[in-house]
């Protein structure tokens, strides 16, 4: 009953998925930041 | 001087220190503390994370219910964002718990599925939820997506009851898997309610995270709504 | 008293325009006999197979052809405007939903009436017995409980059709589930006793769900 890498797939996959999930939020939190500043620069710029 | 900037960073980042300190305990408690099941061996492990996975799919779906009754009633969109965010968690959850449920079938059973009531319970779930997201995505009016979405994150919730009982009795009349239920040692029940606490503080972070991000992008439409409208 | 008699003057709205225009029964009528012809292809397996796989198709063929005139309840409303007239009247919104959910269910209980005595002709399996029919009648108040509700909500989306059914097949699922299993073992010839547990899990889905949807629905057709 030797199935480590089972064990060992059951919880890479996991973790995975989370840091998967982490880095894309991450990723779009930086583009949304990066789109809003450049809006109120832009905003600014025309008043 | 630096030891008030240390505390400030700490109060900053508690979740995520918190969140990644207890999956470390979680880890070392599932490969070192706990004994070893005498029935499935070494594989049966993977209970340690899979359970605390399907804990979190099922909560989040609570939160997306909680966030859908608070909606129809205030009206605010601060609730569909908490509701959608916590769906989407969910989702992700429920899936990575599916995806684990097959790594754990195919050495116990020789087959990547098998139709035990906890697995089947997840996968209807997992197909409510995906539809809570077509429908959004099919919706362009914000107060109808909310709406609709709300509507359906109750109806989804209230139905999980019913699917575990029809799943459990089901397993029950057709087949019955040997799965690790009961006969667990105290070093068991702890490492399980380790991951539980453990994946709850996750999904805390996680839903933070989330949130912020949700609120940046209702910031840029604001925005894009102002320039275009004036 | 009011309520229901508003609900019945429009569930007979749905059911005279019906008599005209037979759009929903007759259509979906022969989708459903079209269903069971396909399975009989798909099987086609000996007497003692086909009596296994019955009570699956049976149920199948229901929820195809639940999914199918549920539909058609909305839409037709919705092509031609008179959705927005149903909510000028002096009806409140529960009535509306009762209306159409009383409609959908007689138009259901018809389709299955002529289904069932198709699906003896064919597989020879003799499904009319009271055990089914007491499960067919409890399963279709499920279905147009939830299906009424779900098909205000699928037409009011842009992809109108594809939704209903994304929504409704993992919604009823502990009725599909209950359904059929208690099919199974009362064409085994298993006693009421032994079928209590699914009908009583039906019963459950039936009285939640209408609740429930006569509270929500308000919401779906609100503006």
């Amino acid at each position: 009953m030797d199935n480590l890498e089972f064990l060992f797939a059951a919880f890479a996959l996991a973790w995975a998925g989370v840091f998967a999930y982490m880095l894309f939020m991450a990723r779009k939190q930086g583009q949304l930041k990066r789109d809003i500043d450049l809006l109120e620069q832009s905003l600014k710029k025309g008043e | 001087m630096l030891l008030i900037s240390a505390y400030k960073w700490i109060k900053k980042h508690i979740l995520i220190i918190a969140s990644a300190l207890l999956m470390l305990v979680h880890l070392y408690m599932v490969f070192i503390f706990v004994p070893t099941d005498a029935n499935q061996g070494i594989i049966q492990r993977i209970f340690y994370i899979h359970v605390p996975l399907a804990w979190i799919g099922f909560f989040a779906f609570f939160v997306t219910l909680i966030g859908g009754v608070m909606f129809l009633w205030k009206r605010d969109f601060k609730w569909d964002r908490l509701a959608s965010a916590s769906a989407e968690i969910g989702l992700i959850f429920i899936s990575l718990m599916l995806l684990n449920g097959c790594i754990w079938a195919k050495p116990m059973w020789g087959v990547w599925w098998v139709w035990t009531a906890r697995l089947t319970l997840s996968l209807v779930l997992w197909f409510i939820y995906a539809a809570y997201f077509i429908i959004r995505a099919y919706i362009s009016e914000d107060g109808q997506r909310a709406r609709f979405a709300a509507v359906v994150g109750i109806i989804g919730f209230l139905n999980v009851p019913l699917v575990f009982l029809a799943v459990q009795l089901w397993e029950t009349q057709h087949q019955g898997y040997l799965i690790f239920e009961g006969g667990m040692v105290p070093e068991m029940t702890w490492t399980l309610m380790a991951g539980i606490v453990a994946y709850t503080v996750l999904y805390v972070l996680l839903l933070k995270d989330r949130l912020v991000l949700k609120n940046l992008e209702n910031k840029l439409n604001q925005m894009k709504n102002f320039i275009t409208g004036g | 008293m009011q309520l229901l008699n508003k609900a019945f003057v429009i569930a007979w709205k749905d059911i005279l325009s019906e008599t005209r225009a037979r759009e929903i029964i007759s259509s979906v009528l022969v989708f459903a006999v079209l269903v069971i012809v396909i399975f009989n292809f798909a099987f086609s397996g000996s007497q003692q197979e086909m009596r296994a796989l019955a009570p699956g198709i049976l149920w199948v063929t229901f929820s195809f052809a639940g999914v199918l005139s549920l539909n058609r309840s909305f839409i037709q409303e919705k092509e031609e405007g008179c959705l927005e007239g149903l909510m000028i009247c002096p009806v409140s919104r529960e009535a509306i939903y009762l209306g159409k959910m009383m409609s959908s269910l007689f138009f259901m209980l018809l389709i299955e009436a002529i289904v069932l005595p198709a699906f003896v002709l064919f597989f020879n399996v003799n499904v009319i017995t009271l055990p089914i029919i007491t499960l067919t009648l409890l399963a279709t108040i499920g279905f147009v409980a939830v299906g009424t509700l779900f098909s205000a909500l699928a037409v009011n989306t842009r992809a109108r059709e594809m939704v209903l059914p994304i929504l409704f097949f993992p919604i009823i699922s502990p009725v599909i589930i209950s359904a059929v299993s208690a099919s199974e073992l009362t064409l085994n010839g298993a006693p009421w006793s032994e079928l209590a547990s699914w009908v009583g899990i039906i019963a459950a889905f039936d009285v939640i769900f209408l609740t429930a949807s006569y509270l929500i629905f308000g919401f779906i057709v609100e503006e």
